[in-house]
């Protein structure tokens, strides 16, 4: 076997408190939303806002039930549109989270939102709570990308929408869509912009995908709607490298960009494949080696997590081998890449027995360097990221 | 034990489509030597392939028993296959035989190959009983027809016999004629046994099941035996007739046909045309046997998977238990690591082969491109026998470069006679003659370096007389001509399994089309990948595959890590299917591309 590293020097003995075994982040999954959004494939859940209370007493028990051996530094709440609860029912979930969850100095604490739904009241408790960062989904602030998106709000919206946030909460990022159909660069352009004049420390720019089943893709299908072509795209996110660039925002993962010390810490460790804990419908959670997906169906959830049972329906706990391999293409994603050292001492694998001979056609099509024994993927990598990822750590 | 006087032995000679299986088929259902029940059509078709193709390459041997005047014979059908690939099975299975069917489509006529297999039977001395088959369909010219068999073979129009296979229409008329017209096998039963091994196939539990006719003398279970070439003695275990499966037997004796076994675990022993004797009172003189088959045609045949390298070996192996006519030496190519060299009788032959390999042996092949022997005349007076493009050496060492020049008979409606010699000029052909079977039909005689032939000449004679035109060539001689190797670079790296030899004259064509057919097969990479074609250094054309320029999908989140992570692990499992040269991965279907014929 040729992928099978020799259990020499490459080997070290794993350390059960490390950050990729032991988690330091919680990430909170709020399903609830207004609307389906023709591309969203997240778990969430529409016109079932009776059940808030519900899943609240069910997030208590899950949450109740989960061990913690260390304290957190990230807490993430996610959704679906966790701010479409109201004052109330957000100050009893901050409130149950931060009483069971103790937490870490400099502990970073977000929450997902759309402009539509928020108030002050709303930033007040969560603030109160020690919430510190917002992330704000705009997604354009073009009329006619915002319906193609079936986003309920306008561009409009956001500015109000900031104002508020900020009297609390000075930190927040933003997140965009690119290329949906009929987006041209100058729209991109103009939403790039605003949100730099806005004050945003973050910006997450995701290029459209079309998943499997939802009504966009339908529509794609069917031929109602136009994908973008590659070289289309290819400009919209080379305009969003250069000019988010240019305004001091270090484009640290492949869709992410963040002022000096403002990146979401919270997501890194995804992209470090480190430990977290994860409550609520379609949650994952990452402790010890072993990853678990909830249930994604939130009446499931709520049956299950009443039962007494666990509302885990997958998980999988990878050979050591194949973690590493996992880490390296999770860890690439970042503009920070891969050091070899601390590679090795995460994972047990050096990142050559991985990578074999395949970086040097990488470094040479200039896609990836590797200098002072570290590897990352330059701008053209990060524009194929995924075919690269896949040769480079699959072969 | 029927004497020798009542038994008769025979083959088909047919065109492929002509009846023969058909024809067989009612042979046996007549004679009852096989029930309505199990009947199955094509039914002595043995290979999957064959019955799937609805072609006879070879059919199996069968005994059936045919009442005439009161008396029973014996009669032993051994077929010959019928394309231009495999004349050398021809001629050793009419050795076995003293008569021949010559089974002619009484619509589609006389075919150059049945008059190259009816020239070969006449040679062997063998009676030859003409037949017109589909006589019902309404199309039918039976005495055009007549005509051409009396033209092209010298049959007497009298003699042909009219039939209907599909229908069974004169099928035991045929039978008569055979018992009337084929002499008995010849040959003393009181002799030291003297029998022809005329075919022979593996069995796991039997070892080799060597196919035999008696020619003087007859063997018996246990008798001791001798294999005349190898001098190697064995034990007989089992002796057989096939009716149409294998029936077991006490004895075979002068001018019978059937099988025998006796324990011999390695194919090699068993030579086709060797002479089976008594090991303790010997023949004193072997049979003539045959002349050795020469394979035309040369390709790589490379496993997808180096490691399935031992599996190829061992398939090919197995498959030559079955198929002397082919050859397989090991080679190793840059771009395609390990694989082997085989020789081929002619590209239906190539294709068969491979098919079975990865049907039968389920591998993952890549087939380099087909090419015939060349010869080189080095400078220091070294003949070299090219088998692979990479055996041309360096130009300058070269004094003359040789190519295989066969005789080619095409039999063709004569409208397409200017067709044909459009075609054949553009191969460099040189004319012949010309005979014409009837004001509607002719032979035109070309001779054509093979290497035009094998390249698509089939294909094209096959749509320009819209399927009516037919061939057959042998080989003449070696020619000096002006050829060069012509080189593929992928990425600036060549691909020596791309290589081919062509001649000056078309080579910046062929290497056009062959980087352009290349382009539309390889898939996009993560950066540009140039296509060259080359001849030494000088590169003739070029084509750019354009990198992917955007490839990433944005999220990457809790959940979406583990699909992502499968995703990538499949598409990388797909790569690996491939073949890498370099830092390019070429699929097989893009090799294959490069054998397909120009439009």
């Amino acid at each position: 076997m040729a992928n099978t590293p020799s259990p020499s020097t490459d080997q070290l003995t794993p350390d059960r408190s490390a950050p990729w075994l032991e988690p330091r982040g919680l990430y909170v999954h709020v399903p609830f939303c207004a609307h389906h959004c023709g591309y969203c494939d997240f778990a969430v859940t529409v016109g079932q806002d009776h059940l808030i209370e519900t899943y609240l007493e069910a997030l208590a028990l899950e949450i109740d039930r989960t061990e913690v051996t260390t304290p957190v530094d990230t807490i993430f709440i996610g959704g679906g549109t966790p701010t479409l609860l109201s004052p109330d029912q957000l100050g009893r979930l901050a409130g149950m989270i931060r009483r069971h969850f103790p937490t870490r100095p400099n502990l970073e604490f977000s929450i997902e939102s759309t402009p539509e739904s928020i108030t002050a009241d709303k930033v007040a408790v969560l603030a109160d709570h020690g919430l510190n960062r917002f992330s704000l989904g705009v997604q354009s602030f073009q009329g006619h990308t915002l319906r193609v998106l079936e986003r309920q709000h306008s561009g409009d919206q956001v500015t109000p929408a900031v104002e508020i946030i900020r009297r609390r909460v000075p930190n927040f990022s933003m997140d965009f869509i690119f290329g949906a159909p009929g987006q041209t660069i100058t729209d991109w352009e103009h939403d790039l912009k605003r949100a730099i004049a806005l004050g945003s420390s973050h910006i997450s720019t995701y290029g459209l995908t079309y998943e499997k089943g939802t009504p966009l893709w339908k529509q794609r299908e069917s031929g109602d709607v136009i994908a973008l072509g590659e070289t289309d795209e290819l400009a919209l996110y080379t305009m969003s490298h250069e000019l988010l660039g240019s305004a001091g925002f270090e484009h640290y993962e492949i869709s992410n960009f963040a002022k000096p010390d403002h990146r979401c810490q919270h997501n890194e460790k995804y992209w470090a494949n480190e430990a977290y804990h994860g409550v609520g419908v379609g949650a994952v959670r990452y402790v010890g080696g072993r990853r678990e997906h909830n249930k994604r169906n939130t009446k499931d959830y709520i049956r299950v997590v009443f039962s007494g049972e666990s509302p885990t329906f997958q998980q999988e706990e990878l050979s050591p081998f194949e973690r590493a391999r996992e880490t390296l293409a999770v860890q690439l994603r970042r503009s920070d890449g891969v050091s070899r050292q601390a590679f090795l001492h995460q994972t047990g694998h050096s990142l050559k027995s991985i990578v074999q001979h395949r970086l040097a056609p990488m470094i040479e099509a200039g896609l990836v360097t590797d200098e002072n024994e570290c590897v990352s993927l330059t701008f053209a990598g990060k524009c194929v990221a995924d075919g690269l990822v896949s040769k480079v750590v699959w072969g | 034990m029927p004497a020798p006087s009542h038994i008769r032995n025979f083959s088909i000679i047919a065109h492929i489509d002509h009846g023969k299986s058909t024809l067989a088929d009612q042979f046996l259902l007549q004679t009852n030597t096989i029930t309505k029940r199990d009947y199955r059509a094509q039914l002595l078709d043995g290979m999957d392939l064959e019955r799937e193709r609805g072609i006879t390459i070879q059919m199996h041997p069968v005994t059936i028993y045919h009442t005439k005047d009161g008396e029973k014979y014996e009669l032993n059908l051994i077929d010959t296959p019928g394309h231009v690939d495999f004349g050398y099975e021809v001629s050793r299975s009419l050795a076995a035989c003293e008569g021949a069917i010559l089974l002619v489509d009484a619509f589609q006529g006389v075919q150059a190959q049945t008059v190259a297999n009816a020239y070969l039977a006449i040679e062997n001395d063998l009676t030859i009983v003409p037949v017109l088959n589909k006589i019902d369909m309404p199309t039918a010219r039976p005495e055009a027809v007549t005509a051409e068999m009396e033209t092209a073979v010298g049959v007497n129009a009298e003699d042909v016999l009219r039939a209907s296979a599909k229908s069974g229409v004169g099928v035991l008329e045929i039978l008569d004629a055979i018992i009337d017209r084929v002499p008995c096998p010849p040959g003393d039963p009181k002799a030291p046994l003297k029998a022809l091994i005329y075919n022979s196939h593996f069995d796991t539990f039997k070892g080799v099941v060597i196919y035999i006719r008696v020619m003087e003398g007859s063997v018996k279970i246990g008798q001791k035996i001798k294999l005349m070439r190898g001098n190697t003695d064995h034990v007989v275990m089992e002796i057989g007739q096939f009716r149409p499966t294998m029936v077991p037997c006490q004895e075979l004796t002068t001018g019978q046909v059937g099988f025998l076994t006796a324990q011999v675990k390695n194919i090699q022993d068993v030579h086709i045309g060797d002479t089976v004797t008594d090991a303790v009172n010997p023949t004193e003189t072997a049979l003539p046997g045959y002349k050795v088959p020469q394979a035309m045609v040369y390709s790589g045949l490379y496993p997808v998977d180096n490691e399935e390298f031992e599996d190829l070996r061992e398939a090919l192996t197995k498959l030559r238990l079955n198929d002397s006519s082919f050859s397989f030496v090991p080679e190793v190519s840059d771009g395609l690591g390990f694989g082997f060299r085989c020789g081929f009788l002619g590209m239906l032959h190539r294709e068969i082969i491979g098919q079975r390999l990865e049907r039968d042996c389920e591998l993952d092949l890549v087939h380099t491109a087909p090419n015939v022997t060349f010869q080189i005349l080095t400078r220091s007076g070294e003949t070299i026998m090219v088998h692979s493009p990479q055996d041309v050496v360096d130009g300058g060492q070269i004094e003359e470069f040789r190519e295989p020049i066969v005789r080619i008979n095409f039999l063709l409606p004569s409208k397409n006679i200017g067709d044909i010699m459009s075609m054949a000029a553009e191969r460099r052909g040189e004319y012949i003659k010309t005979e014409y079977l009837s004001p509607e039909r002719a032979i035109i005689t070309y001779e054509l370096p093979l290497a035009e032939v094998i390249y698509d000449l089939y294909d094209k004679l096959k749509s320009v007389t819209h399927g009516y035109g037919t061939m057959e060539y042998e080989l003449k001689e070696y020619r000096p001509a002006d050829l060069v190797r012509l080189d593929v670079l992928v990425h600036q790296k060549r691909v020596d399994a791309l290589s081919v030899i062509v001649h000056r004259s078309t080579a910046e064509r062929r290497g056009r089309k062959l980087i352009q057919k290349l382009r539309k097969e390889i898939d996009r990479h993560l950066f540009d990948i140039a296509l060259q074609a080359a001849i030494g250094s000088r590169i003739i054309a070029r084509e750019t595959i354009t990198g992917m320029k955007k490839d990433v999908t944005a999220k990457c989140y809790g959940g979406d890590i583990t699909r992502k992570r499968k995703l990538w692990a499949k598409q990388a499992e797909g790569k690996k299917r491939m073949k890498q040269v370099g830092q390019v991965e070429i699929s097989q279907e893009a090799f294959m591309s490069v054998l397909e014929s120009d439009d």
